[in-house]
């Protein structure tokens, strides 16, 4: 055979059980993993070649249940339905069988070719349970293959089985449920009414439809009530309705999952064999410590703050030794190049500009690393439900606590993570929190200012202390929103808590190589794009007049009588004084001293302001623009940026914390607004929050710089 | 009486879910239907939400959506619960004996 054959595999599941660490040890892909529900949020598709087949793999998110009510879970069904993959692979949790196999039996239902992966073995045999295949096989009919995805095991025996599954060598019997009489005669007699509808079309899978109409499924309604059946259809689920309340006191949707529930309930006793367990395991153990009602707030905190303090202590050393690398590269490359611009775009636009922010590596890697940790031990989902009260008062969600974490360092998975929520006005307040959680980008604009203005040990608190502000500012915001425009009715709060696990030390190595090859590739492209054209916007148009005043005094200096060092320091300082009017009457100083008299009052002159626009595109620029622009007629020959702002004038320690205030509060990065407007769905909201924020940042910044120039 | 009313380390059984429609769904994906035995292993450092465990899961809950579960109270025989006595008395982590 030289001809490749396709086959597309659909991963569904349970939320948390494995299936995008299966979809990357299949595909080498680089899926988001975490150890809470809800990480994945849209499918993803890759593939792979395997003994002369090419086969696709689709990640799905995890969901519950197929009457799904989360955005991210109609995904699941949606896909299954409309895109019909050939072989539907059920990823099942070994450890956590008895919930697994509620979707298990649901997708039996829908009459797919059906596999299911039996996923974390290695857990299953650590806990010394025993699973008899063989009888659950029979029960569901369709064949089970134990794997462990994090593990690599069983991989090849799964591809194996999907080639026979979609050749039809192996045969998915398509068991069906029996449910309870009244239950089967309401779908027997709905099912006959939609057979009769010619338009449905001969495919559809008429029983599976009339269950879902009985469990009064929205998607399911809206697809039959087009049909002039839907009268009859109509009223034969009322009937049901009535026969099931007087037989078994309930309503058909409640019966219909308790009949599964009995069923696989049975499975599990028939198959599955725990030991006679110790009572509490040690996440149990772990759990009574912190999600303790006296410490499981200060533990949240604790976390929270050991976080920062990583970030901070640890990668303050390896940011010095970046920088005096930076300083070590500029003055050696310096004497190399010409004189003039092609000098002047090297060591004042590249090499400052983009090297100000990657001295910032070190405490971005951790910053990620610390967070990842997080999302990888299963720790989030119980902060989550340790501060949900908190969040609940101020019109949010414990699980707007997940997004907002996810916030700290980028906002567009934060924003994109809130489709976990099904209440829309929780999920677009949850949203307009997240740009107030100050994301990776803005950390190098802290790192540089606190540093420079504040000792060592305050540095950090200062930083502490703009964090929990943008924590308070945006629970705030969240909190106008729901009691104004956003009010209705709020999120449940009904979650697993997933077991903690270990995250893999090459999973940790790896997302940290990641990360640091992102920012790496971030500041080769889009900063060093931003700096060459400040750079140019800075340096252009070249005034005449100054050139030949430039001239003339280098004429007048060389003609005097003095010594030649002082001579020297004449004509360094003449240049700078030059290099600062030519900045004046550039492109960027003309339009930032136009923007000047809006920010003043914040403490700001025009080349903080040229910053600020500047790092729109994204925050890292305010720091690389600053490096550019302050580096322009610099007389001292340190280079290390944080040292030229402590000698220019414009900065105090005043200034640096209103800038801090600033840059922590106003409108996020394009890509950030961007994503936001795709979430929320319109502009017009985009662009008022836009305003919004801007005006917060503003009189934030005021009180700052005011009360600062009070008290320091 | 209300799965709200438990205090924490009771045991449970269900007997109806009557929460409002897309909760009461969730709460039955998750195995909270009729018959479904349940423990309340503690209640969050405010009060709420509640913390359950059933069919060896852990779920979380907030009050009340805990009052639309009814149930009928059981005898506690085997907990859950870790406790520091267990603990002091040799407790094997997780491992069967
Ligand atoms: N011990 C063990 N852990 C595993 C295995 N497979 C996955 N995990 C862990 O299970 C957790 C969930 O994995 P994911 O791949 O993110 O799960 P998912 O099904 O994609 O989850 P959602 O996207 O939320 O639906 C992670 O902490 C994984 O490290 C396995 O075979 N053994
Ligand atoms: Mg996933």
């Amino acid at each position: 055979m030289s001809t490749q054959k396709n086959i597309t595999v659909a991963l569904a599941g349970n939320p948390n059980a494995g299936k995008s660490s299966l979809f990357n040890a299949l595909t080498g892909a680089h899926q988001r993993v975490g150890n809470f529900p809800g990480v994945t949020i849209e499918k993803h598709e890759g593939y792979l070649d395997y003994k002369n087949y090419r086969i696709t793999v689709v990640d799905l998110p995890g969901t519950y249940s197929l009457t799904p009510y989360s955005p991210e879970e109609i995904v699941t069904r949606r896909f299954i339905i409309d895109e019909k993959p050939d072989v539907v692979v059920n990823v099942v949790e070994g450890t956590n069988l008895e919930r697994n196999l509620m979707l298990t039996v649901q997708l039996m239902e829908m009459e797919v070719d059906l596999l299911v992966a039996l996923n974390m073995m290695d857990e299953v045999e650590e806990k010394g349970i025993s699973i008899d295949l063989d009888q659950l096989e029979q029960l569901f009919g369709s064949h089970i293959v134990p794997i462990s995805a994090r593990n690599r095991k069983g991989l090849d025996d799964l591809l194996d089985h999907v080639i026979s599954v979609s050749e039809g060598r192996i045969e998915i019997r398509k068991n069906k449920i029996t449910f309870s009489p009244e239950v089967e005669k309401a779908i027997d007699k709905i099912a006959a009414l939609l057979s009769h509808e010619r338009e449905l079309g001969a495919g559809a899978n008429y029983r599976w439809l009339a269950i879902k109409l009985l469990e009064n499924d929205r998607e399911a309604y809206t697809e039959v009530q087009k049909y002039p059946v839907w009268v009859k259809i109509e009223l034969a689920l009322q009937e049901a309705i009535k026969e099931c309340e007087r037989l078994h006191s309930t309503d058909p949707e409640a019966l219909i999952t308790e009949d599964r529930h009995a069923f696989v309930h049975g499975a599990m006793q028939e198959c599955v064999r725990k030991p006679k367990a110790t009572r509490a395991s040690v996440s149990d153990y772990i759990d009574a410590v912190v999600l303790n009602r006296v410490l499981g707030l200060p533990v949240f905190f604790l976390v929270v703050w050991a976080i920062f303090q990583l970030t901070f202590t640890l990668g303050k050393p390896l940011m010095l030794a970046l920088e005096f690398v930076f300083d070590l590269l500029s003055k050696s490359v310096a004497p190399l190049l010409p004189e003039g611009m092609v000098r002047s775009i090297f060591v004042d636009g590249v090499i400052s500009g983009v090297g100000s922010v990657v001295v910032f590596l070190p405490n971005i890697v951790l910053l990620f690393m610390g967070l990842s940790f997080l999302e990888a031990s299963g720790y989030m989902a119980r902060a989550a439900f340790v501060i949900d009260k908190v969040m609940h008062r101020f019109g949010l969600h414990g699980k707007s606590f997940i997004p907002m974490i996810t916030g700290f360092g980028c906002s567009i998975p934060a924003i994109m993570a809130t489709r976990t929520m099904k209440s829309r006005s929780d999920r677009l307040a949850t949203i307009m929190t997240i740009p107030f959680m100050s994301c990776g980008a803005k950390l190098p604009v802290y790192v540089l200012l606190a540093g420079a203005f504040f000792p060592p040990a305050m540095a950090a608190n200062v930083m502490f202390g703009i964090y929990l502000l943008g924590i308070v500012v945006g629970l705030w915001t969240a909190r106008l929103l729901k009691s104004t425009v956003l009010k209705s009715d709020s999120e449940p709060f009904v979650m697993e808590l997933p077991p903690y696990r270990w995250p893999t030390f090459s999973s940790v190595i790896f997302q940290a190589r990641m990360k640091a090859v992102m920012y790496l590739k971030k500041a080769g492209t889009l900063i060093l794009g931003a700096v060459i054209l400040i750079w140019v916007a800075s340096n252009f148009p070249r005034s005449q007049a100054l050139d030949t005043e430039l001239a003339n005094g280098k004429a007048r200096i060389e003609a005097s009588s003095v010594a030649p060092e002082l001579k020297a320091e004449q004509l360094q300082k003449l240049e700078a004084r030059i290099e600062a009017r030519q900045l004046e009457y550039s492109i960027a100083g003309r339009s930032g001293k136009l923007l000047e008299p809006l920010i003043r009052p914040l403490g700001f002159d025009w080349r903080i302001g040229i910053s600020l626009v500047t790092g729109l595109a994204a925050k890292e620029v305010v720091v690389s623009t600053l490096g550019t622009i302050f580096s322009i007629g610099q007389t001292t020959d340190n280079t290390s940026l944080s040292a030229i702002l402590r000698s220019d004038p414009a900065f105090s320690k005043a200034t640096a914390l209103s800038l801090m205030v600033f840059v922590l509060l106003y409108i996020p990065c394009v890509a950030a607004v961007g994503v936001m407007k795709k979430e929320v769905g319109a502009w017009k909201p985009v662009l008022f929050y836009s305003a919004y924020v801007l005006a917060v940042a503003w009189v934030a910044s005021f009180i700052t710089y005011r009360l600062a120039l009070l008290w320091m | 009486m209300k799965l709200s009313e438990l205090k924490a380390g009771e045991r449970g059984q269900v007997t109806a879910v009557a929460s409002e429609p897309v909760i009461r769904r969730r709460l039955m994906d998750l195995g909270l239907v009729r018959g479904t035995e349940l423990e309340v292993l503690r209640f969050a450092p405010l009060g709420d939400p509640i913390e359950i465990s059933c069919k060896g899961l852990l779920l979380t809950l907030r009050r009340n959506e805990a009052e639309g579960i009814a149930v009928d109270k059981l005898e506690v025989v085997e907990s859950r619960q870790a406790s520091w006595a267990s603990l002091l008395r040799g407790h094997r982590f997780g491992k069967s004996a």
